[in-house]
């Protein structure tokens, strides 16, 4: 998605050009060059610095030495890593997680926007969707808060509406068997209203003519949707799918952290919380580096992987 | 267009009506009811039926919750890192938007790949950390500005804004001999309000929501921003409910609990976006969209 936004700016090389002739153009825009400066200084630091850092994963650390001067160890952390009882349990939860979104939460905005753009009252669409914009702009901290309150055991809304039907009072959020659920429903709260912006955009670009020419043959308001506008949108789908698969390792890191409680630990360790509790926690520093770029190098594979797919599926790339 | 309304047709208008409706409720009633249960007093409040309007009405949380020092504190934490990350991040952003948006440039490619790579690879959280102790940023104020001052993302929205202006404009200027900061001040920022107020708000937004940096990266807890201390209360969370269920049932004499307290602190968090954001929705939308369909 940035990837298209970025090749399709760039402009012609620079190459072949006289030398004498670059030097006099590099001179000409000096002043461009020292707004750069800073933003370069700052991506060495605050970016590169720490990539040439996660060499620690193949390092003994040592404080005294810094990451350079540490002596190198090998494969070591990752193979404790992948050797470890956590290994495969981190790696499910992180892929049952995700696949629960994908399955469940990338649908939503689009079905959300279709049925949007099926409201013909302008007024009423607006207020529907400034209210479901809203989540996108407070944090999880805030979320997990009203959900606090809300499936509270002790006065929340739901339990007090089960006590007054007769039903038994549940722990939502503390126990195990409603963490799933939870984590996806209040990920669909927070961001399928604001997904549908780009599925929004993407339907207004649907010419009515092929509306008009669906009903024409006979097609009902069902098959126009199956057959004209999911084929009209699909390059965006498609271009949400390669993020959202590329995404896969992430899980939903903000949320999983709050979310995450004593009871729930087993089903809800993924690759992120995991390497923050072992390495900022514990000060497992090498071994928390070798998973998260274990993360990172898988990450890419997969971002790969699905833009290669969706290249030749759907014809849509954003490398 | 003309489609003539049969009667599935109809059924379906009235149920999409009615869902559309309910999803509104769904999402905002959430919000409703902590914001009664932060001016309901918190004794009554754990007693349950409170779901529309407050019963035991009060302000006295809102009260409490400002004369708390860590409170107040890590509000004021929040409001300069919100105002000093804005500028400081339009500023430079603009900077490196404006150099980056003239196609003559030599090396400009060079540049933007060198900034768009960041956000496919990292070296992770722990190098991350370690970097931060080396330069002591994790003692200091300034941990929740200068790692945040660029955004790719917000520089993508800025870099297609300005090169959306008329060359000509930047050429009549230079023969004017305009020097390129007076070019990017007068001309290009004055022509460019809307999403520079956009890329603000998304700036604002970010740090005035961001709990992590606080909560990982400060080691200095007296710095806490508020939404980071939040996060910390909420990690006392289940106390927090014994405290509501407790004093509901003993009947002591303090009429808050640590529950209604930290209900009055949501909303004071919350109540600047809830106000800020439907003014500056259209914005959003238009950010957003320039940011992320132009493939």
């Amino acid at each position: 998605m940035l990837g298209t936004a970025l090749t399709t700016q760039t402009t012609g090389s620079f190459f072949g050009k006289k030398r004498a002739d670059l030097k006099k153009r590099i001179w000409q825009h000096r002043w461009l060059y020292l707004f750069i400066l800073p933003c370069v200084i700052w991506l060495l630091v605050f970016c590169y610095y720490p990539m040439y850092g996660a060499t620690l994963a193949f390092k003994d650390y040592s404080y005294k030495l810094g990451i350079l001067n540490s002596p190198w160890a090998g494969l070591k952390h990752f193979r404790a890593f992948i050797y470890s009882p956590d290994f495969w349990r981190v790696i499910k939860n992180t892929l049952v997680i995700s696949g629960l979104k994908l399955l469940f939460s990338f649908p939503a905005p689009i079905l959300l926007a279709l049925l949007l753009n099926e409201v013909q009252a302008v007024r009423f669409k607006r207020v529907v969707q400034t209210f479901s914009y809203l989540p996108n702009f407070v944090s999880w901290v805030v979320v997990v808060s009203l959900m606090n309150v809300i499936f509270s055991p002790y006065g929340g809304v739901i339990n007090d509406l089960r006590k007054n039907a007769g039903l038994e009072t549940i722990f939502f959020m503390g126990s195990r068997e409603y963490f799933y659920p939870m984590v996806i429903l209040s990920d669909i709260w927070k961001n399928a209203g604001w997904g549908t912006i780009i599925y929004l955009s993407a339907l207004t670009s649907v010419s009515p003519e092929l509306y008009e020419a669906a009903a024409i043959d006979g097609a009902g308001r069902l098959k126009s949707t199956f057959y004209v506008t999911l084929p009209c949108i699909k390059g965006t789908i498609g271009i949400m799918f390669i993020n959202a698969v590329g995404g896969l390792l992430n899980a939903g890191f903000d949320q999983i952290l709050l979310l995450q409680q004593p009871d729930n630990q087993l089903i809800s360790d993924i690759l992120d919380t995991f390497v923050l509790k072992t390495g900022l926690s514990q000060g497992r520093f090498e071994y928390a580096t070798a998973i998260g770029l274990f993360k990172s190098v898988l990450s890419l594979v997969l971002m790969t992987l699905a833009n290669e797919v969706s290249k030749r599926t759907m014809e849509v790339s954003i490398f | 267009m003309i489609i003539h309304q049969t009667r599935s047709r109809k059924i379906f208008v009235v149920f999409n009506y009615i869902f559309m409706t309910l999803f509104a409720f769904v999402t905002f009633y959430p919000f409703w009811y902590v914001f009664i249960a932060s001016l309901n007093t918190g004794r009554d409040f754990a007693r349950g039926g409170v779901y529309l309007i407050p019963r035991d009405f009060t302000l006295e949380n809102y009260s409490l919750a400002f004369q708390n020092s860590q409170i107040f504190k890590s509000l004021t934490i929040s409001v300069g890192r919100t105002v000093l990350g804005v500028i400081l991040g339009l500023l430079f952003t603009a900077l490196m938007a404006y150099a980056l948006c003239i196609k003559t440039l030599p090396g400009r490619s060079f540049f933007s790949f060198f900034f768009y790579f960041t956000t496919i690879f990292g070296g992770g959280m722990v190098p991350y950390y370690i970097l931060l102790r080396d330069l002591g940023l994790n003692k200091s104020f300034w941990l929740y500005v200068i790692p945040s001052i660029y955004n790719f993302f917000n520089f993508l929205i800025m870099r297609t804004s300005f090169a959306a202006v008329p060359l000509e404009i930047r050429e009549s200027a230079q023969l004017d001999g305009a020097s390129e900061p007076r070019i990017l001040f007068q001309l290009y920022v004055p022509l460019s309000t809307a999403i520079l107020a956009t890329v603000a708000l998304f700036i604002g937004v970010g740090h005035w929501n961001d709990w992590f940096t606080g909560a990982y990266y400060q080691s200095r807890v007296d710095l806490y921003p508020a939404a980071t201390l939040l996060q910390k209360l909420l990690n006392e969370a289940s106390s927090t409910i014994k405290v509501g269920q407790e004093t509901a049932s003993t009947g002591s004499l303090q009429s808050y609990t640590s529950q209604s307290l930290q209900m009055a602190f949501v909303m004071i968090l919350t109540m600047p976006i809830v106000v800020v954001y439907p003014f500056l929705q259209k914005y959003y939308v238009k950010g957003i969209m320039i940011g992320s369909i132009k493939g």
